[in-house]
């Protein structure tokens, strides 16, 4: 046998994000995407034109980026791909060629989770630019002007929004037989219930949603009316809360260090399959 | 196909008191045995744990007791991963890749560069008799045609053990004597291989020797023919080929060796005990019998037979 160079950890996570890459980009799912980011620029556009007299243009784009994109369509599509990119691969056995290979484990589902994240982070990015696309056709009823700031803020942070649920996905294929049934109570049951608790709650933290609502608030610097639109629980107080981004970024290594530890652990091709 | 030789001819596949628990179920119970730079047949009924043992032996699953080596590694270490390839007996492959493609992903992650992968994956597919579909969607192929990919996969990386489970599913006779001639070829190239089919006289072909499991054990482990012959209670079965076989039948009867005799058409089925004795006594009389006895042939020893009188 000829002697060749182990691939090691960082070119193993790099090797596994390209093909899960690859695969996830050969699905049919992609013509359905195409479609929605269209559906979201024709939504934007026709919604602009209808714009009544209480509403400008920036407030109707927030409300419909974070509303419709953030909190449905973002989530859904990052744990969807998620979880065909891990727990699909389990069900049909054909991770079972990747377990054969000498890598380990860990850097292989680290490179699904970067293949997905970059995939949702993009489909976030396109999908808020899409919208913003489209109410900014109809530039008049952007009383302040357009600016596009708002847009990027939305984008950058909707795409750390699609990072963090890609993360919850790989936990939930890594760790649970019926992933997209708990990623469903993650994201309509938890986030839902701790949205209406406290400002100073620490459940506050094992959510998404929150953390993303800080930066986007932080980031636009909403009137009231906006804030209490974006953010109707309560008034915005930011000085009571920690920075979004350390608690994302929290959320997002303790949930890649359980999935990691579930996923090196498991024999999945023991375990009974329904 | 280029194979190393570098390992030990003994011991490089090796179950030491081997258990395997799911829950409260024993799936395999104090398994060991080894196998060497050779062929070895896995035997055993549906669900006796020969999948298990594969899947033991590949890694994928570790012993609740016991031990299971590759050349001294254990077998779910990244070492012994690098030393085995395995054709795993199930039908899912990458849909939407080519054949090619899949295989030389697969030599990824065994440390082949981008064009070395593609240039070894192409000569493997090559080799199975899948060039010119090499490029083409797995979706699109048949049955034969996948197996031939998941045999890609478990060779490319030039393993020095093989364990192929199920490898003549699908595959139509041609290709099942291709492969045949694959497996047969293998120990010559310094890779022992562990084989496990339905089709017994098929793997009686291409094997040294075989591991009868049952019920979780080790049944049986050992060539067929000391495997047959170290039942001694079993009587064996024979065919004599004479013309006159109603006039031979009411002599073989009388021999005390003989447990049974019936008639057919063109000769006689015959059960006997001591193999040895009755051999020496039907030579002498086939001197001296009016009609000639055309042919004298086993029955039973063949691995059907073995494993059928095994496990009953």
């Amino acid at each position: 046998m000829t002697a060749r160079p182990r691939l090691r950890f960082l070119g193993t996570v790099v090797e596994s994000a390209r093909q899960t890459t690859l695969r996830l980009c050969r699905q049919r799912l992609w013509w359905i995407v195409l479609g929605s980011i269209f559906a979201l620029v024709a939504v934007g556009w026709l919604l602009g034109m209808r714009l009544g007299e209480r509403t400008n243009g920036q407030s109707l784009f927030c409300i419909l980026a974070w509303w419709l994109h953030g909190t449905v369509l973002v989530p859904w599509f990052a744990l969807y791909v998620g979880v065909q990119a891990v727990h699909g691969s389990l069900e049909d056995r054909t991770a079972l060629y990747l377990f054969l290979r000498p890598v380990g484990r860990v850097p292989l589902l680290l490179g699904n989770w970067l293949a997905v994240s970059i995939l949702s982070a993009s489909v976030a990015v396109l999908g808020t630019l899409a919208l913003f696309v489209g109410l900014a056709a109809n530039p008049e009823v952007w009383t302040d002007g357009v600016h596009g700031h708002v847009a990027w803020v939305f984008a950058g942070s909707l795409a750390l929004g699609a990072v963090a649920y890609a993360a919850a996905a790989v936990f939930f294929s890594a760790a649970v037989r019926r992933p997209l049934v708990w990623a469903a109570f993650f994201v309509v049951g938890l986030q839902q219930l701790t949205a209406n608790l406290p400002v100073s709650a620490g459940l506050r933290q094992f959510t998404i949603t929150d953390p993303l609502r800080r930066l986007v608030l932080d980031g636009i610097e909403p009137d009231a009316r906006l804030a209490d639109l974006l953010w109707p629980a309560e008034t915005f107080q930011p000085e009571k809360i920690g920075t979004p981004i350390v608690d994302l970024a929290w959320l997002v290594g303790v949930t890649l260090v359980l999935a990691c530890w579930f996923y090196r652990r498991t024999e999945y091709d023991a375990r009974p399959r329904d | 196909m280029s194979m190393a030789r570098s390992l030990p001819a003994t011991g490089m596949l090796a179950f030491e008191h081997v258990t395997k628990w799911y829950g409260p179920v024993a799936a395999l119970t104090d398994v060991t045995f080894s196998v060497g730079c050779e062929v070895v047949g896995l035997v055993g009924k549906n669900g006796v744990g020969k999948s298990t043992l594969m899947k033991l032996a590949v890694g994928l699953l570790q012993p609740s007791q016991g031990k299971v080596q590759v050349a001294g590694h254990a077998a779910h270490t990244r070492q012994a991963r690098t030393l085995v390839g395995f054709c795993p007996d199930f039908e899912t492959l990458y849909e939407d890749l080519t054949g090619a493609t899949f295989v030389s992903w697969m030599l990824r992650f065994h440390g082949f560069s981008p064009s070395a992968a593609r240039a070894r994956a192409q000569a493997v597919l090559d080799q199975l008799g899948l060039g010119p579909h090499m490029h083409r969607a797995i979706r699109e192929y048949s049955k034969g045609m996948r197996q031939r990919v998941r045999l890609a996969q478990a060779l490319a990386h030039e393993p020095q053990f093989v364990l192929l489970d199920e490898p003549m599913t699908g595959l139509d006779p041609v290709a099942r004597s291709q492969l045949s001639e694959i497996i047969r070829n293998l120990p010559s190239l310094g890779v022992g291989v562990l084989v496990s089919s339905h089709v017994l006289h098929e793997l009686a072909a291409v094997v040294d020797r075989v591991v009868l499991v049952h019920q979780g054990r080790l049944l049986a482990d050992g060539k067929v023919a000391e495997l047959r012959a170290s039942m001694p209670t079993q009587p064996h079965r024979l065919r004599i080929v004479v013309a006159d076989a109603r006039n031979l039948a009411t002599v073989l009867v009388g021999w005390p060796e003989v447990h049974s005799v019936v008639v057919q058409t063109d000769g006689l089925e015959v059960a006997i005990g001591g193999e040895g004795s009755f051999y020496a006594q039907l030579t002498r009389l086939a001197a001296t019998w009016p009609q000639p006895i055309e042919a004298v042939a086993p029955l039973d020893d063949d691995l059907a037979s073995v494993f059928g009188y095994l496990v009953g």
